[in-house]
């Protein structure tokens, strides 16, 4: 009798162990290999000290929260961006996020061909903001700068392109320790008269102690951004008077039409004015520095040689965690209305970087992944994910609502100056090669700002028309394949009028193409009006 | 004469078809199986065999062709123009008219574009235009705009004339109504006649009488104003033609922070005060911070100078 007992409870046991598997493997089981079925790849060339951990830790949290999903960060070197960018595009093997500028060299049609408007997306709310104070505003509205500059250069005024992930500013980063060295005291200059007059005071001091110091690290890259800056605050008079459409502001395609029109030139006593500035900073940084990119002034700053390098805040968190003196963060000491060379066009403190986004990030038209990919991108632009990046990386966010750590706090550009816009240095490729062929002239200790303005004015009547026909080709890449999107969307909402979806997609092709083909149609006519350059 | 709608030849079967149904099915099992990774991979992979090799047949036979033109439509709508043109390829027997505009439309955006296909693809259009349905409309938009943006040598003369022809024909229809506006760009910048920049605003303001569709009387509004200041006209008539499109709303992107800026601007510069107040306060208020803003704070303290100067009093 006890046999068949034993056999049952063996029996019993073996059941209810089978069902615990059943229900352990159904439940709790993972794969044995780690698999995900969806990898999506991010590509960038901020590979300097931060970025790269700042997305490394974002998607470590976000493959937590998405199994299914594998994400590759793809860190790709500045010098080879240009072209890797354009052959892996035109090959079909692009990432499916991709971080593209509008002043990279020759890409002006990138956009246009190759990334998908996220328009949609960016009117809805980012879900990874549920539970914060952003949960109900939509994603545009969640960025510090409301995606001002993606706005400005989307390749379609009416959609959205692009979600940025930092903010960015131009500071200048200071050796205290060897200004205290130079001047005997930890104050740094508060304008640009007392700046001159530290000019000679570090002059003075290499000349008597035989050591190499200059008062600003000098590359071609840090002088290009300087440059831009102190343009666009001499220019900020003509820029108003040029300013016929009332935006208070111009875009680049302004500044190009503006200058075939005839209504500035490098030859007015503002840009002259600007040019002079540069110049005089310029014979404060050693000699043939234009043969150098930015690292070589990260390396000669870091060294001790330069009391001060100008610079973006991109480069911030390489400049403080390799340097091994005490570094402060100031803002660029500016021309006040006293000022010999720049007082007469004084209009205000003008911006040290704009305070808009930037690190923007286009969703590739031929990623097989495309909901994956702007999932990724809402987690990476969320309070939380934004969150993550500005603490691994040392740069700021670019999202509201997330904090701001005190040690970076001083790159953040307050409301306090004015920006119209207008750079006059990035108004296009071809014009930008120019100035950068010529830029030797401004800054040699030979050459001066009237040698570097015969100069540049000899080439920009050709240029300037080079850049206003890409801007004109390149609204053409973008109107042409809308025809296609609109008569479709037509299409689909024949078969299901009650889908109102399709009409307001409809609706707002053909708004943004309407936009898009007259700006085209203008730009043609000022190149028409301009006629040939003589 | 009654408008033919080209819903009725094409679809005949609005239910879901069972080639649908049997990949909804697939689809559904897939998601199911995709939660439950362990217990039995080899089961799911000879299941997913099976399920494939039973697919194409059972698909081929049921997917009535509008169906397939209907993929192909969402294919374009995608930016997918290689799929769809293989999705229309696939159609078999005669090509109904939406199919015959699906393939035309589709040649307009594959790469690489050729003359000779759009060419080709004109010629469809000319051929569908003649017709007097939606799709008659679609063709004949579709024949200007090959004239206007796609040949590689525009011809807005051609353009012009073909928008023209349409907005006579039917004028009602959404098509001609969208080709009055593209006509109305090509009044303001490029076409020979008339020459004068006021003539020019006023060739394209008047187009806007025959324009009943809301959303596109704000875009050409929207664009003769632009074409006002590029011309440098009188700011009364650009502003009024800016105030239409800020009734009309409605507008993304770069487009609405512009738009409450220059209205702002162009009514201080027309000595609107009210105005110039009214929308830059409607710009700080509306808009994410940005340092345009600071310029508009500045712009404000001159508009208080220069209300205080009207009425007589110091700034």
């Amino acid at each position: 009798m006890k046999k068949p007992r034993a056999r049952s409870v063996g029996f019993g046991l073996l059941a209810a162990g089978y069902v615990f598997a059943v229900f352990w493997v159904f439940t709790r089981s993972e794969p044995v290999v780690a698999s995900r079925p969806v990898t999506i790849r991010i590509a960038h060339w901020q590979i300097e000290k931060g970025p790269p951990d700042g997305v490394d830790a974002v998607i470590r949290r976000y493959e937590e929260l998405n199994p299914r999903v594998k994400v590759e960060q793809v860190l790709v070197p500045g010098r080879v961006y240009n072209q890797w960018m354009r052959t892996n595009l035109v090959g079909g093997t692009g990432a499916d996020l991709i971080e593209y500028g509008v002043w990279l060299d020759g890409l002006t049609d990138i956009p246009a061909r190759y990334f998908e408007p996220i328009t949609d997306e960016m009117l809805r709310p980012n879900p990874y903001n549920r539970g914060t104070a952003l949960e109900k505003v939509p994603w545009v509205q969640t960025f510090t700068d409301g995606l001002l500059n993606q706005r400005v250069n989307a390749p379609d005024p009416g959609q959205f392109y692009a979600a940025t992930v930092t903010e960015v500013s131009e500071r200048l980063f200071c050796n205290r320790d060897l200004l205290r060295k130079i001047t005997g005291s930890d104050r740094p200059p508060r304008n640009f008269a007392e700046l001159r007059a530290l000019f000679q005071k570090v002059a003075d001091y290499a000349a008597r102690t035989g050591e190499p110091i200059y008062t600003l690290a000098g590359a071609r890259d840090n002088a290009a951004w300087l440059m831009q800056y102190l343009m666009g605050g001499a220019m900020m008079q003509s820029s108003q008077r040029n300013d016929r459409h009332g935006t208070l502001s111009l875009y680049t395609w302004d500044e190009i039409g503006l200058y075939l029109e005839g209504r500035w030139s490098y030859r007015s006593p503002e840009a002259k004015a600007g040019l002079t500035m540069m110049r005089e900073i310029s014979m404060s940084m050693k000699p043939g520095f234009l043969q150098s990119l930015r690292d070589a002034a990260t390396q000669e700053f870091l060294r001790g040689d330069a009391v001060f390098i100008f610079a973006g805040t991109w480069d911030g968190t390489s400049i403080r965690s390799l340097s091994t003196f005490p570094i402060d963060v100031l803002r660029f000491p500016q021309p006040t209305r006293n000022d010999p060379v720049m007082g007469p066009y004084f209009f205000g403190a003008f911006a040290d970087g704009g305070g808009g986004t930037a690190m923007e990030f286009y969703l590739n038209k031929q990623s097989s992944h495309q909901a994956e990919a702007i999932d990724f991108l809402h987690f990476l632009t969320s309070v939380e994910g934004n969150q993550l990046f500005t603490d691994n990386s040392g740069w700021l966010p670019s999202v509201r609502e997330v904090k701001v750590p005190a040690n970076i706090a001083a790159y953040k550009t307050p409301m306090d100056c004015y920006s119209f816009g207008a750079e006059y240095m990035l108004m296009g490729s071809t014009v930008s090669e120019a100035i950068y062929r010529n830029l030797y002239l401004l800054t040699d200790t030979h050459g001066s700002v009237d040698q570097f303005v015969d100069a540049l004015e000899r080439e920009m009547p050709a240029a300037a028309r080079a850049d206003l026909g890409k801007e004109v080709s390149n609204r053409a890449i973008t109107v042409r394949p809308q025809d296609v999107r609109i008569v479709a969307n037509a299409a689909l909402g024949w078969r299901a009028p009650q889908d109102a979806s399709l009409q307001v997609a409809r609706e707002r092709l053909e708004s943004s193409q309407t936009q898009s083909e007259a700006l085209m149609l203008q730009l043609g006519r000022q190149l028409a009006i301009a006629g040939p350059a003589k | 004469m009654g408008r033919i709608s080209p819903m009725g030849p094409i679809i005949q079967k609005p239910e879901r078809s069972l080639g649908a149904q049997v990949i909804l099915v697939v689809e559904a099992f897939a998601s199911t199986m995709s939660g439950v990774s362990a217990p039995f991979p080899q089961w799911r992979r000879w299941l997913g065999v099976g399920l494939f090799c039973m697919l194409p047949p059972l698909v081929g036979a049921a997917t009535p062709a509008s169906e397939g033109t209907t993929e192909a439509w969402q294919f374009m709508a995608n930016q997918l123009p290689r799929d769809a043109y293989a999705r229309l390829g696939r159609i078999k027997g005669a090509p109904t008219r939406e199919q015959a505009l699906a393939s035309a439309v589709v040649a307009v955006d594959y790469q690489p574009v050729t003359q000779d296909r759009l060419h080709d693809a004109e010629a469809v259009f000319a051929q569908l235009a003649q017709g007097d349905d939606e799709v008659a409309d679609a063709a004949a938009y579709m024949q200007a705009r090959l004239y206007q943006v796609h040949f590689q040598q525009p011809d807005y003369v051609r353009a012009a004339a073909l928008y023209r022809a349409l907005a006579e024909r039917h004028p009602a229809s959404h098509w001609a109504q969208l080709g009055l506006v593209k006509l109305g760009l090509l009044e303001l910048y490029t076409l020979p006649e008339p020459a004068a920049p006021a003539d020019r605003i006023a060739a394209a303001t008047a187009l806007l009488g025959r324009i009943h569709e809301e959303k596109l009387q704000r875009d050409l509004h929207l664009q003769i104003a632009h074409a006002g200041t590029f011309y440098e006209q009188s700011l009364e008539l650009v502003l009024a033609h800016l105030k239409e499109v800020d009734r009309i709303g409605g507008l993304v992107g770069q487009v609405p922070e512009d738009l409450a800026i220059e209205l702002g601007e162009l009514s201080l510069r027309a000595g609107h005060y009210a105005d110039a107040r009214k929308y830059f306060e409607i710009y700080l208020r509306d808009f994410t911070p940005n340092l345009r803003s600071v310029t508009v704070r500045r712009r404000l303290e001159d508009l208080a100078a220069l209300e205080a100067k009207a009425k007589g009093g110091r700034p």
